[in-house]
């Protein structure tokens, strides 16, 4: 009897206890209900990046311990960063070296972003206008010109791999030939990385395409009339229509490429290697392979610098346009 | 809603607010509730998976299961494999998984970092490449087996294996951590009938090693009298083949070594043992690649050699495209590894018109430098079982190690899937395997002269340098001394760095 009692005012308590919860979420204002709202997912978004990301941080203030289980050594604060700038840490290939610039990871992976991501977007920005027009097969035309975007990169890297291997390749002869590629071009820095942006820019400038034929046909058609009618010529239609109308659109796909090329790894692990394309990526994961956990955290928070900077940039020109800019 | 409530005022929107709040509330809560218990409900097991993880083995009737990794030729015939394994003793009350760690040397190395790192109890055995099996062992990650092998499985290990093989799973202190499998020793695989046509006979070198020098000048000889597109393929690309194996053949059996004194110094003491590339033997041996590939009138190459004789397309050439044109009859000759024999000596390939023989040498024997070098040297490759220290079932383990020690496993093993045995007399006695068996004698000859790779702790790092500046030297993108000097001072810099 008495059990049932104390069950009964135990289960009371808990009630009041609810009612407690749900009357002060009543009181709270709109603001404070939304934030309320979005706890579980700062719960979430804190556990799975922002914590890896300051825990990352933390390792690339330790010194590297390759000679113990624990690879973690001792707190060396901005040390890792200092040798890494400076040239003094020793890694697979240089971080910067302007007199080897082919086997120096940041001059080969701006190298390799500014060339790719810009014939990216010029050709993106061509497939995108002429699939923008209205023609007979249009959709089978849309189909292959997005097909290399389909490919996966391990495919693509051994497309490309085949194509520039001496005994196998038809490409191989007819460029020596020309004098463009040496005798084994994918041991050779400059070469392989010529053939390592050529991949890129087969698979991505599909992506680019589709990004910016979005951004052509949110475009209200009778602006292009009102031009017509006003005797403006199709490139001072591109110039005050097109363009300023798909630049925010392109900034997006700018920004993505952008991102995406300065983070290059795995095309060039399959089409040449990390020893003759020193990327930055490479250098982060033959530096972490080699149990220097200190050093490759350290290489992968400049290069997230590196990017940030970048993504300022864009975040700049995004808000000239909302200020009328450009 | 946002209409209604700036129409009807603050107290009746938040009145109706709150409805929607508490039964938003409401709702979510009792979503958690069932979810929460369906999960409870749920259970779910987080044993059984296929990468080793989770799971404390055993079995009903108190047999045990191992877990070991394995390479995929073991997996394809495991049936085979584990009779054998049965048939030399272990007791078949243990239950073998064979599983992958990766299908290449780095995923699997990266892979047991992991593992180990994380102290996991499973796999119970896993094969490490005799090329970085001391990084784990001076990490304190692998069972030491001098206190738990059987004396006498010790004394066998220790003695009569390929010492070389045994040496690469051995401890700073001399302890062993893991037993060889098999060792792997490369030779010259070469087209006798397009060496007999052209006036030679190379069989008489199956033990006893010619120089290069005879070697190039009469593989040129041959290579101009067939029809072949190629003349000598070796592996010129920068990555591991050259740095760990085809560098380290040419420097050792010109007398020279990385760190001075290999019997000394190959396993270190790191930071504190010479660093030896830039000497003469060593820039002698690439000029002489130079010649192989730019021809003897390029600039940097060896005086009185013959060259020429190795496409330019090396420099690009990892084992497989190396060997394709050689088995398809179009090389004159092939340095590669024993798996290739048993491919080029099958019948659809050159069948027993492929000749094989030992490495050539730059210096005699003995001439070297150092103690170890000039003669024939093959580099040291091959892999060994190392046991997990977390393992719940070491004593099954021990079981298995004992059993992959016997010679019936050996022999079975070489025949069932290739492996050479690891143990000089056992290889000797396996005259019933098809196609490696005609080449026992050179096979021998070379597991006794081989060079293992210095796999210290730093060893991953400096053999990138390693294969980055002797690739360079040899596709004449660097003159041969500026290299070296710069490899010097990059392998004296990895030494000085490290802090073990």
């Amino acid at each position: 009897m008495s059990t049932k009692k104390s069950q009964s005012a135990g289960s009371a308590r808990a009630y009041r206890l609810d009612l407690k919860l749900l009357n002060r979420i009543e009181r709270l204002s709109e603001t404070q209900f939304v934030y309320v709202m979005l706890l579980p997912v700062f719960a979430l978004l804190g556990t799975m990046a922002i914590w890896p990301l300051l825990y990352t941080a933390n390792i690339s203030l330790h010194a590297d311990n390759i000679a113990s289980a624990d690879p973690v050594g001792a707190f060396v604060g901005l040390e890792n960063y200092v040798r890494i700038l400076t040239g003094e840490a020793n890694l697979r290939r240089p971080f910067l070296d302007l007199n080897t610039p082919f086997t120096s990871a940041l001059p080969v992976t701006l190298m390799f972003t500014a060339v790719a991501v810009v014939a990216e977007t010029l050709l993106g920005f061509a497939m995108a206008l002429i699939l923008d027009q209205e023609f007979r097969g249009r959709r089978w035309v849309r189909v292959g010109m997005i097909l290399p975007w389909t490919v996966p990169i391990v495919i693509q890297g051994m497309i490309f791999y085949l194509l520039f291997q001496p005994s196998l390749g038809f490409l191989v002869g007819p460029l020596q030939n020309l004098g463009l590629l040496s005798g084994s071009p994918l041991a050779n820095s400059q070469d392989s990385l010529l053939i390592v942006i050529l991949g890129d820019i087969w698979k991505q400038s599909a992506f680019m395409a589709l990004l910016i034929l979005a951004g052509l046909q949110s475009i209200d058609r009778s602006l292009y009339d009102v031009a017509e009618m006003s005797g403006a010529s199709r490139l001072q239609q591109f110039r005050t229509i097109t363009f300023p109308l798909v630049l925010p659109t392109l900034l997006v796909a700018l920004l993505f490429r952008t991102i995406a090329a300065l983070k290059v790894y795995g095309l060039v692990e399959t089409v040449s290697s990390c020893n003759t394309v020193p990327t930055l990526s490479c250098l982060v994961i033959s530096t972490w392979n080699a149990n220097r956990y200190g050093s490759a955290a350290a290489i992968a928070f400049v290069i997230a610098t590196i990017i940030a900077l970048l993504l300022l940039f864009y975040l700049q020109q995004f808000r000239k346009q909302e200020h009328g800019g450009i | 809603m946002p209409q209604s409530r700036d129409n009807s005022g603050a107290a009746t929107s938040s009145h109706s607010d709150s409805i929607n709040r508490r039964r938003f509330v409401q709702a979510v809560g009792a979503t958690g509730v069932t979810v929460g218990l369906a999960g409870c409900s749920g259970g779910g097991s987080s044993s059984g998976s296929t990468t080793g993880e989770g799971g404390e083995g055993g079995g009903a009737g108190g047999a045990s299961k191992l877990q070991l990794t394995t390479h995929s030729e073991w997996r394809k015939n495991s049936e085979a494999i584990k009779q054998a394994l049965y048939d030399a003793g272990l007791s078949e009350d243990i239950q073998l998984e064979f599983i992958s760690a990766g299908s290449t040397t780095d995923e699997m190395q990266n892979q047991y970092s992991q593992w180990l790192s994380a102290e996991q109890a499973r796999p119970d055995l896993m094969i490490f490449d005799s090329g970085w099996t001391i990084p784990f062992i001076v990490r304190g990650q692998l069972l030491n087996l001098e206190d738990a092998l059987p004396s006498d499985l010790l004394d066998t290990v220790h003695n009569d294996y390929f010492q070389q093989s045994v040496g690469s799973a051995t401890g700073p202190d001399g302890d062993l951590f893991g037993v060889p499998l098999y060792p792997d020793f490369p030779t010259i695989q070469y087209r006798k009938d397009l060496v007999q046509d052209a006036g030679y006979d190379w069989e008489q070198y199956r033990t006893e090693a010619m120089s290069w020098k005879q070697f190039a000048s009469e593989l040129q000889d041959v290579y101009e009298q067939s029809d072949a597109d190629y003349g000598f393929n070796w592996q010129a690309a920068s990555e591991i083949q050259l740095s760990c194996c085809v560098f380290n053949e040419f420097l050792s059996s010109w007398g020279g070594a990385f760190f001075g004194n290999p019997e000394e110094n190959l396993y270190g003491p790191v930071g504190d043992r010479p660093v030896t590339v830039n000497e003469q033997p060593v820039k002698d041996s690439l000029r002489m690649a130079r010649s192989f590939v730019h021809g003897a009138d390029a600039d940097g190459t060896l005086d009185g050699f013959a060259g020429g004789i190795t496409s330019t397309e090396a420099g690009q050439w990892g084992l497989s495209p190396s060997m394709r044109p050689f088995t398809n009859g179009n090389a004159v000759a092939l340095r590669n590894w024993p798996y290739s024999i048993n491919i080029n000596g099958a019948e659809d390939a050159l069948g027993e018109d492929m000749g094989v023989m030992p490495i050539p040498y730059g210096v005699p024997e003995g001439e070297g430098q150092y103690p170890g070098t000039g003669g024939s040297v093959g580099a040291l490759g091959g892999w060994n079982f190392a046991v997990n220290p977390n393992s719940q079932q070491v004593d099954a383990a021990v079981e298995f190690l004992q059993a992959i020690s016997t010679e019936s496993f050996q022999l079975a093993n070489f025949k069932t899937v290739g492996h050479i045995p690891p143990v000089p007399s056992t290889l000797k006695q396996a005259s019933d395997v098809p196609i490696m068996s005609r080449y026992l004698e050179p096979l021998t000859y070379a597991g006794e002269h081989t060079m293992a790779r210095p796999a210290t702790p730093v060893w991953p790092q400096q053999g990138e340098a390693v294969a980055q500046e002797a690739h360079a030297a040899i596709m004449a993108k660097k003159p041969v001394g500026e290299a070296m000097s710069s490899l010097q001072s990059r392998l004296k810099s990895f030494e000085e760095s490290y802090s073990g």
